[in-house]
């Protein structure tokens, strides 16, 4: 009971406009004082412990990095003009090149705003030049960059990692058919909706073309391989993988497309190179380019992260309460089948995804679903993917969607008009949610091709 | 005069911004670094830094929990604002004032609680008290021989020793040097928040977080005005 007041209480104070941080931080405080003899000292702790404590989610600051160079660095350029060279000409060209581009780039960044900074301004814009409509231009985009946190890497399965104890190996594994799935998906639909209102198409440039921009792409694309390869081959851990993406992202963002740092000021058109100018390879480490970059990245970990680590006491306070066990006794008894708790676990996520960040509303629901889907038999990987994509959904629905805020900015329209323009393509996300849902082995089929079927610890 | 004191503390504010961005970066950087080196090294030295991951985490801890008070100066922390824009501004004001509160509330409690934690670490006294400080704890337990796990000691700071540790050398960093960040945060988040909740309280600002109610939300750094 006193848990129902709890969570009226973060609803509330969220709605009076307390940061997210702050409520949930808020709320757990006060209710371990009145209900335990817990101290301020070990919330201090929990909160120190948030960061210094949970060397997985590590990983995070260096992923937003290693994104936050792409997307300045010029990668995302590259990676838009690939996907024109590859799908543009089809009806709906330019659409469907968003898409793809949106794919690619969540490839290497783990994200959803930060696919929709990245790949928004650039094809938005592109798109209404060639006649689209903003409204449906800002649409695509707001629902393709949600794949961000379904292609791997991914902040969010790295947080459910976390909090489950499951291997973040496996659940990257895990999102890469249902990230193919979601986009493919979102790309026929647009192809339909293209041929019916005869929409515009880009020229066919050519295979040369295709050719030319995907080796100027590929030095971001090999990104992939080098995380992905990096974890599967045992070379290095999820955390380590995020922290040479980001060195490597800066190197090729500074000294090999030079689109920023010392080497992109242009001397009559033409970029210097770093033999032209060894001094770069001091100069960079000071240079403005370097700074903000590195700047921005940890003012997004540092707002992320202020989430996380209260959300962390919030779960420091259901688990002293022992509300997991009673939330799966009381399940259990009502004799659920796994069907209907998925359906329960589905409309859970997708009303908290309305009003929370997704990492947050993660480490919450997590430990208290977990157990049950155990339980029941359902695969921990299994439901990490439906707990994903339903995240995905809560980003592009108000009130608190980051997809839409981003998309806003990028597009310059209101929230608004954002949340009217992403709806149609949302359908096709629930469509794809039920679809992950039920069949399980889209999500498991990989990690269990690669490394053996997943042994479940209680 | 009233304008070169005006000044002053705008100089001021402009070169706290300035401290605060260039640290937010360079932890940024340092842990990126460490992390990176330890990889190196180990494929290709055979070798590792054995406090890497320790000072990583640390800076870790650091990064956040600095950068918080940055954030809520330049509202930069998300909530909810659908409500807030729906309803009259009087309303508007009242819930600002509410938020405010509970936010100072909120940090006011974080201090207590950091400076509890802290304290003992330091060889200093806990306050009383469960939710306000009601005096000092003269029983506190003195944990200021805790050690880090792998940092090393750092040789500028052997001056503690005879403070602290009734003279007995350090082998490894002192705890309290790294949780000392938790008081140091806590009280620039108490700050921060007040201020923040003194702008509301002026219709400076409508609320404490991120608002999306105009066209470009895209500009996050908005030009700091000094405080």
């Amino acid at each position: 009971m006193s848990v129902v007041i709890l969570f009226v209480m973060i609803i509330g104070l969220l709605i009076f406009g307390v940061p997210i941080a702050v409520s949930l931080g808020f709320s757990s405080i006060i209710f371990l004082l009145v209900l335990s003899d817990a101290s301020l000292a070990s919330i201090a702790q929990s909160l120190y412990q948030a960061m210094a404590g949970h060397y997985t989610l590590l990983a995070i600051p260096f992923f937003i990095l290693a994104s936050s160079f792409m997307s300045t660095g010029g990668v995302a350029r590259r990676i838009i003009r690939f996907s024109i060279a590859v799908v543009g000409h089809f009806p709906g060209g330019l659409a469907i090149a968003g898409v793809f581009a949106c794919m690619m780039f969540a490839a290497l960044s783990g994200s959803s705003p930060a696919t929709v900074i990245a790949i928004g301004p650039i094809v938005i814009g592109g798109m209404i030049q060639v006649g689209y409509s903003k409204d449906f231009a800002a649409g695509v985009i707001c629902n393709a960059g949600t794949l961000g946190i379904l292609i791997p890497p991914s902040i969010v399965m790295v947080v459910y990692a976390s909090a489950t104890d499951v291997s973040i190996g496996r659940m990257f594994l895990a999102g890469i058919i249902p990230g193919l799935l979601a986009g493919l998906m979102l790309m026929v639909t647009i192809f339909v909706i293209a041929v019916i209102r005869k929409m515009p198409k880009e020229q066919w440039k050519g295979w040369y073309e295709i050719f030319a921009s995907g080796w100027d792409a590929s030095w971001g694309l090999l990104l992939i391989i080098i995380i992905l390869g990096g974890i599967y081959e045992g070379l290095f851990t999820p955390t380590e993988a995020a922290a040479v993406a980001a060195v490597y992202s800066f190197l090729i963002a500074t000294f090999v497309y030079r689109d920023m740092g010392p080497l992109a000021e242009t001397n009559g058109g033409i970029k210097s190179t770093i033999f032209s100018k060894p001094s770069s390879l001091i100069t960079v480490f000071f240079h403005q380019d370097t700074i903000n970059t590195l700047y921005q990245a940890g003012k997004l970990t540092i707002t992320l992260m202020f989430i996380i680590a209260n959300a962390l006491i919030l779960k420091h306070v259901l688990t002293d309460q022992q509300v997991p066990q009673h939330v799966a006794a009381y399940m259990l008894q009502a004799g659920l089948g796994p069907i209907m708790f998925l359906i329960i676990v589905n409309v859970i996520l997708l009303i908290g995804g309305q009003f929370m960040e997704p990492s947050g509303l993660l480490i919450i629901v997590a430990p208290l679903v977990f157990p049950i889907a155990i339980e029941l038999g359902i695969d921990p990987i299994h439901l990490g993917i439906i707990m994903v994509v339903n995240m995905e959904i809560g980003m592009v629905t108000p009130p608190v969607g980051l997809n839409l805020f981003v998309t806003s900015g990028v597009a310059g329209m209101s929230v608004m008009r954002v949340v009217r323009a992403a709806f149609p393509f949302l359908g096709i996300l629930m469509i794809f949610l039920i679809l992950v849902t039920y069949v399980p082995s889209i999500s498991t089929y990989l990690p269990t091709l690669f490394m053996g079927p997943e042994v479940i610890q209680q | 005069m009233i304008t070169k004191v005006g000044g002053f503390f705008h100089f001021a504010g402009l070169l706290v911004d300035k401290v605060e961005r260039v640290s937010i970066a360079l932890i940024l950087a340092l842990m990126t670094v460490v992390t990176f080196v330890n990889v190196v090294l180990r494929y290709v030295f055979n070798d590792s830094l054995i406090w890497g991951l320790e000072v990583t985490l640390v800076l870790f801890a650091w990064l956040v929990l600095l950068g918080i008070s940055h954030c809520i100066k330049l509202f930069a922390h998300i909530g909810v604002d659908f409500v807030l824009n729906m309803i009259n501004p009087r309303w508007c004001k009242v819930f600002g004032v509410i938020t405010s509160i509970i936010c100072i509330a909120y940090a006011f409690l974080l201090l207590k609680g950091s400076w509890d934690y802290w304290a003992p670490f330091a060889g200093l006294y806990e306050t009383t008290g469960h939710w306000f400080p009601t005096g000092l704890d003269t029983n506190t337990r003195d944990r200021a021989w805790y050690e880090t796990d792998q940092i090393p000691m750092l040789d500028f700071l052997r001056f503690f020793e005879p403070l602290l540790n009734a003279g007995e050398e350090y082998e490894k960093l002192p705890r309290f040097i790294p949780y000392i960040i938790l008081p140091l945060a806590s009280l620039l988040i108490l700050i921060r928040f007040i201020q923040g909740g003194l702008m509301v309280l002026n219709g400076k600002v409508k609320t404490l977080i991120v608002s999306h109610e105009g066209e470009d939300s895209k500009t996050v750094s908005s030009p700091i005005k000094g405080d």
